[in-house]
């Protein structure tokens, strides 16, 4: 364990060495005169407008607002996949059911029903929230199922051979089993359920970090621009890396490779 | 264990949620215009066929689309391969990749908007970012993932570094090249439909803006549909190729 949060420590020193000499890189090429600062903004005014997003509050209404419809869109999205996946996974016919929906819904371009979701539930939250929740549900389903169906056959027959009933069997069987599973699927709809917020966002809101982007962008202010974006990669690295501590805490447990 | 065969339970349960989609506005139970229904999505489907709005919307989304996605796989390839087989690189570029990969990139396009205008070059630059990143990452991963035992054997039989490369490394990482490809590919038709749909002036992703604007669901729907087909139909063609260059992997 301690070889691991080494590593860890050791690729934060790298990554901060390599953002620092391409920031380093962006803050030169503007001085040199290489890069247009209208189009590319640089480091050092990103920072600043940071900072006074930060001071007069407008960052924080915006992360505010993102991030409440991501929680909400991706809780829900781990709900139900978790629940249709586990369905689907333990029995047959529900599978069979489920299955050509699911794949629709990995094919279709989820952002298409952006439109009909605002006719539904008008321009704002709502919409977002369901689109989030589109977007992020099919990976948790997906692989929460597939997880559920590679349950070792035999541990199965053993517990059932000691007298387990159906129930015992998924809460103490089934369930840890497939653990590994759900959280690689959680932690793919993370990605998806964000992207939904902010393109949701783009298109239309009244708020938030997609909102901030797109707004000044029709503005053509490009350090503001910058400054969200900024803001919502480090939303995504933290939401990822987050659930992957989970995904150690929660599978500590397993011993040898699995 | 005998349950009904996997075919007829998924058949049955789409036709019932057709029918239950085409008779509850019938029924009075939904207003069609917030829904529409099968039988509308058809009649409207032929029409935007024949009057020829399907392929010519298409072209252009097309167009955007191979465009980006030759751009991914000429830079994404060879830079995957290249990351996996230097550390050095792996240890400069991996952050700010990683930190690309686990941010929402369609957010990059009013970036993109504003740098390359709202025509065909801002939507294969969309492409190209969210297919590239699968690829590189995929390809690098490929790259260290073939089996040491192997580089081994080869190096202690006396293979260049050339050889190494083009006979035990790029054969050995194809399959995971490909898986990422795959990914791409599905990238980069929510991308050019996003981008479209974010601002353009033709193509499918425009008409889905226009037709939920103009409260036309059914026609909406319909071009919904073309595209999963096409994401379907492509990404199943890259997994045909992805097995048909594993042969020597027996396993797996």
């Amino acid at each position: 364990m301690s070889g691991s949060s080494g590593g860890w420590r050791a690729s934060l020193g790298s990554g901060l060495a390599s953002f620092t000499v391409i920031a380093a890189a962006w803050e030169l090429g503007v001085v040199a005169g290489v890069l247009n600062p209208f189009f590319t903004s640089r480091p050092t005014a990103i920072l600043s407008a940071l900072v006074e997003q930060a001071l007069t509050g407008a960052l924080l209404v915006n992360v505010r607002v993102s991030l409440g419809e991501f929680l909400l869109g991706f809780g829900l999205a781990a709900l139900v996949g978790v629940v249709l996946g586990v369905l689907a996974g333990w029995y047959r016919t529900v599978e069979y059911a489920l299955d050509p929906f699911l794949w629709f819904l990995y094919s279709a371009p989820l952002i298409a029903f952006y439109p009909i979701f605002v006719i539904w539930f008008g321009l704002g939250a709502w919409t977002v929230v369901a689109i989030a929740f589109l977007l992020g549900m099919p990976p948790v389903m997906a692989n929460t199922l597939s997880g559920v169906k590679r349950v070792d056959r035999s541990l199965v027959r053993a517990a059932q051979s000691f007298g387990a009933r159906d129930r015992d069997l998924f809460l103490h069987v089934a369930l840890p089993a497939c653990v590994p599973m759900v959280m690689a699927g959680l932690k793919l709809g993370v990605g998806r359920a964000l992207t939904g917020v902010v393109i949701a966002e783009l298109f239309g809101a009244t708020a938030g970090l997609g909102f901030a982007i797109g707004y000044h962008g029709q503005l053509l202010q490009t350090t503001e621009m910058m400054a969200s974006l900024l803001v919502i990669v480090a939303l995504g690295v933290a939401a990822t890396q987050g659930l992957a501590g989970l995904e150690r805490r929660f599978d500590s447990w397993r011993t040898g490779p699995g | 264990m005998t349950s009904p065969p996997r075919w007829a339970v998924s058949c049955l349960s789409v036709a019932s949620v057709l029918a239950a989609w085409e008779l509850a506005p019938r029924a009075g139970l939904v207003d069609v215009t917030y829904l529409s229904q099968p039988s509308l999505i058809v009649r409207s489907g032929i029409g935007i066929i024949a009057t020829g709005a399907l392929w010519r919307h298409a072209a252009v989304s097309l167009q955007e689309f191979f465009a980006g996605l030759l751009l991914a796989l000429l830079i994404g390839v060879p830079g995957g391969l290249a990351l996996g087989s230097s550390r050095r690189m792996r240890r400069f570029l991996d952050p700010p990749i990683m930190a690309l990969y686990a941010a929402p990139r369609l957010a990059l396009l009013p970036v993109l908007v504003v740098w390359l205008g709202i025509g065909l070059a801002s939507k294969v630059a969309v492409v190209f970012i969210g297919a590239v990143l699968p690829i590189v990452i995929n390809g690098a991963a490929g790259i260290r993932e073939v089996e040491a035992s192997l580089v081994l054997a080869a190096r202690s039989l006396g293979a260049h570094r050339i050889d190494l490369f083009t006979k035990v490394l790029l054969p050995g990482s194809l399959p995971a090249v490909m898986a990422g490809v795959r990914l791409g590919v599905g990238r980069g038709i929510l991308g050019v439909v996003v981008g479209e749909m974010y601002v353009s002036q033709v193509g499918i992703g425009n008409q889905i803006m226009q037709l939920g604007s103009s409260f036309q669901i059914d026609q909406l729907l319909f071009y919904t549909m073309v595209v999963s087909v096409f994401g379907l139909a492509a990404t199943t063609a890259v997994r045909r190729l992805e097995e048909r260059w594993r042969p020597w992997s027996r396993e797996r």
